[in-house]
């Protein structure tokens, strides 16, 4: 728990975790300090589950991960969570002078089944973490942040109470596990695009298309208009993500969905043209022709010489 | 006016399956929608597997009054929190009528409550409201747990001493609204919804005992107040809490909603809710405005939204109260 080399012990104050117990059945060690310089191994809960690590720092900073020598060290950016399973090495290093400040939670087994095990998803999450030496990351926005600094208050104040501590604590776990869900849900790994807030973004315009396409009143504007981004950057995104422009990808949707209008054998052409949000049945027609090489009437007589 | 009746050895599952008979409403992952004809909105359930069970009703325009009943029973202690917010849907204008105010508080006003489930309990939903409730029964020992470094012994005893009330009940406050108003947001859509009920309503446990411990010292320094001042005082919260994009509405308006003079409703609010009047609104604007920043929308949008018609007096006051501005908010590292 404490460093692992003796000589530096003497050298370097070390700092140590101070262990809870939480009222839900969460356990926890924090640690809040500075020191010359940090060897600090993440303690062991002695138990099945995992362990899910909020860290902030002020200085330079490595995390080891895995027990061979060989296992690589990154240096961390401050403002980190980090999920693994329980009992695997993960060490914090660093030479410089630091302030680091921790918490570890402890996620006993029996606790994943009754809170996580519904999420199908999860699964996903427990089977990235069984390879060694994988550990799940995460960076803090502002609000985790400062709910980790109120969490660790509890080291220095005596008047606080498990029970906000607790809280704190698991609003930062369910930040974590949305945070890796939303990720796992959506991450087309083919694309350049990693980043979740883009991906979310792109979702929730999606969302928007399929449901308005077909108004007439629906323009791009309206979507850049409800999402605050620019005309370029949903380009740019949508792009990457489904190879056209945006304006493409509305005009894909409403042709599909025309042609099945056409095979239905409902309803005319420029009635369909105008249901699916064209002001013009010229215009209609070019867009379906673009689409696919043929036009809407002659489509429509090819599908009632088959019928 | 349809009634739903509980036995104290039932669960929550059972109660929530009898409500969607009775409303005739489709129930899909154990969440209960109500069709257009019956109301709008949901009813669902959490909870069941870790022994705190939870009811979380999120409904408005209910056609008629919903009234769930705990029957009294000498089984296994357990108590009976109930978080309620109700709200008045605005006609176009927002200024409530107060009359009409006041008639709210007869039946399911906005109040958190505890009871003893051996008095039993009845909870009624009124009509035409915006309702947002969470009823959550839990059994005393994992009350216990949940609070053992408080004082728990305060709460059994009052609960406990033959003068008292069974129920303990006081208003809400923002915090409470602001938790309600997320957890019905989220909890549908959630992908991990035992860890987020669990987590709420372990929030919602710690405010709760936070405010009994107020209402618990004021009473003890003989400052209790009286039930007609805690009604006008929580009109006069509730008019901060639902007007937080206008204006500061001022002393005066304030103490014609609360029928009281502006000193007096200084003071008791203050002693109260442990804020100024003008500090209450503004911290429940900033907390608004962090929210929205936290979904990513631009700084001057948000000032905008919670009504600064100046982005730089919404930074400044922003500063004043979390310590940092909001671009560092969003931009930390």
């Amino acid at each position: 728990m404490k460093s692992q080399d003796p000589d530096q012990e003497k050298t370097i104050k070390a700092l140590h975790w101070q262990e809870f117990s939480f009222p839900l059945g969460l356990r926890a060690a924090m640690v809040k300090g500075s020191a010359e310089g940090l060897d600090l191994a993440l303690p062991d809960f002695h138990g099945q589950g995992f362990t899910l690590s909020f860290i902030n720092h002020k200085g330079d900073l490595r995390i080891k991960t895995g027990s061979r020598p060989e296992d690589r060290e990154q240096s961390a950016s401050p403002g980190l969570g980090l999920m693994s399973v329980a009992g695997r090495r993960i060490m914090f290093r660093s030479g410089a002078p630091v302030s680091f400040a921790a918490l570890v939670l402890f996620i006993p087994a029996g606790w994943v089944r009754l809170f996580l095990g519904s999420n199908p998803q999860f699964r996903k999450i427990e089977q990235l973490l069984e390879e060694e030496p994988n550990v799940l990351t995460c960076r803090l926005g502002r609000r985790q942040l400062s709910l980790l600094s109120l969490a660790l208050a509890v080291l220095t104040e005596k008047e606080l109470h498990l029970l906000n501590v607790q809280n704190n604590a698991l609003s930062l776990m369910e930040f974590f596990l949305c945070n890796r869900h939303r990720s796992l849900l959506g991450v087309n790994p083919s694309s350049d695009i990693d980043n979740e807030d883009d991906l979310s973004l792109i979702r929730e315009v999606e969302s928007y298309i399929s449901e308005y396409y077909c108004s007439d009143t629906f323009t791009v504007d309206s979507i850049l208009k409800k999402t605050y981004t620019s005309y370029h950057r949903l380009n740019f995104l949508f792009k990457s993500i489904h190879g056209m422009t945006i304006s493409e990808y509305i005009r894909n949707k409403r042709i599909e969905k025309s042609k099945e209008m056409i095979a239905d054998n409902v309803k005319s052409i420029s009635q369909i043209a105008y249901e699916i949000g064209y002001s013009s049945i010229s215009n209609y027609i070019l867009a379906f022709k673009k689409v696919y090489q043929i036009t809407p009437g002659k489509y429509k007589k090819q599908i009632d010489s088959l019928a | 006016m349809s009634y739903v009746s509980l036995e104290n050895s039932e669960n929550f599952l059972k109660c929530f399956e009898v409500i969607a008979e009775d409303k005739s409403c489709i129930i899909s992952d154990s969440v209960l929608y109500f069709s257009g004809k019956t109301g709008k909105g949901f009813i669902t359930v959490g909870g069941i597997a870790t022994g705190i069970e939870v009811l979380a009703v999120n409904v408005s325009m209910l056609t008629e009054d919903l009234t769930i009943r705990f029957q009294p029973s000498s089984g296994a202690t357990s108590y009976i929190l109930g978080f309620d917010e109700t709200e008045i849907p605005s006609k176009g204008d927002n200024d409530v009528p107060f009359n009409q105010v006041s008639s709210s508080f007869e039946k399911g006003h906005s109040a958190i409550s505890i009871t003893d489930a051996a008095a039993g309990r009845t909870i009624t939903f009124p009509k035409d409201r915006i309702i947002r409730s969470l009823i959550v029964r839990v059994r005393q020992s994992s009350l216990d747990h949940l609070i053992k470094d408080f004082d728990a012994g305060t709460i059994a005893a009052i609960l406990e001493s033959p003068e008292g009330a069974a129920s303990l009940s006081w208003p809400i406050t923002f915090k409470y609204r602001l938790l309600l108003n997320d957890f019905m947001t989220e909890i549908v859509q959630h992908p991990f919804r035992e860890l987020y009920t669990i987590r709420s309503v372990s929030m919602l446990v710690e405010f709760l005992l936070q405010q009994f411990f107020v209402m618990d010292k004021l009473r003890k320094d003989g400052n209790e107040l009286s039930t007609q001042d805690t009604q006008s005082l929580s009109r006069v919260e509730q008019h901060l809490c639902l007007h937080y994009k206008k204006e500061f509405p001022g002393i005066e308006k304030l103490s014609r909603i609360s029928a009281m003079s502006p000193t007096s409703l200084k003071t008791k609010f203050k002693r109260y809710y442990g804020e100024t009047l003008f500090g209450y609104y503004q911290k429940n604007k900033l907390e608004h405005a962090r929210k929205l920043l936290d979904s990513k929308i631009p700084v001057k949008v948000v000032a905008t939204e919670i009504g600064y018609s100046n982005p730089s007096h919404f930074t400044l006051a922003f500063k004043k109260e979390y310590g940092f501005s909001p671009w560092h908010y969003l931009n930390p590292h």
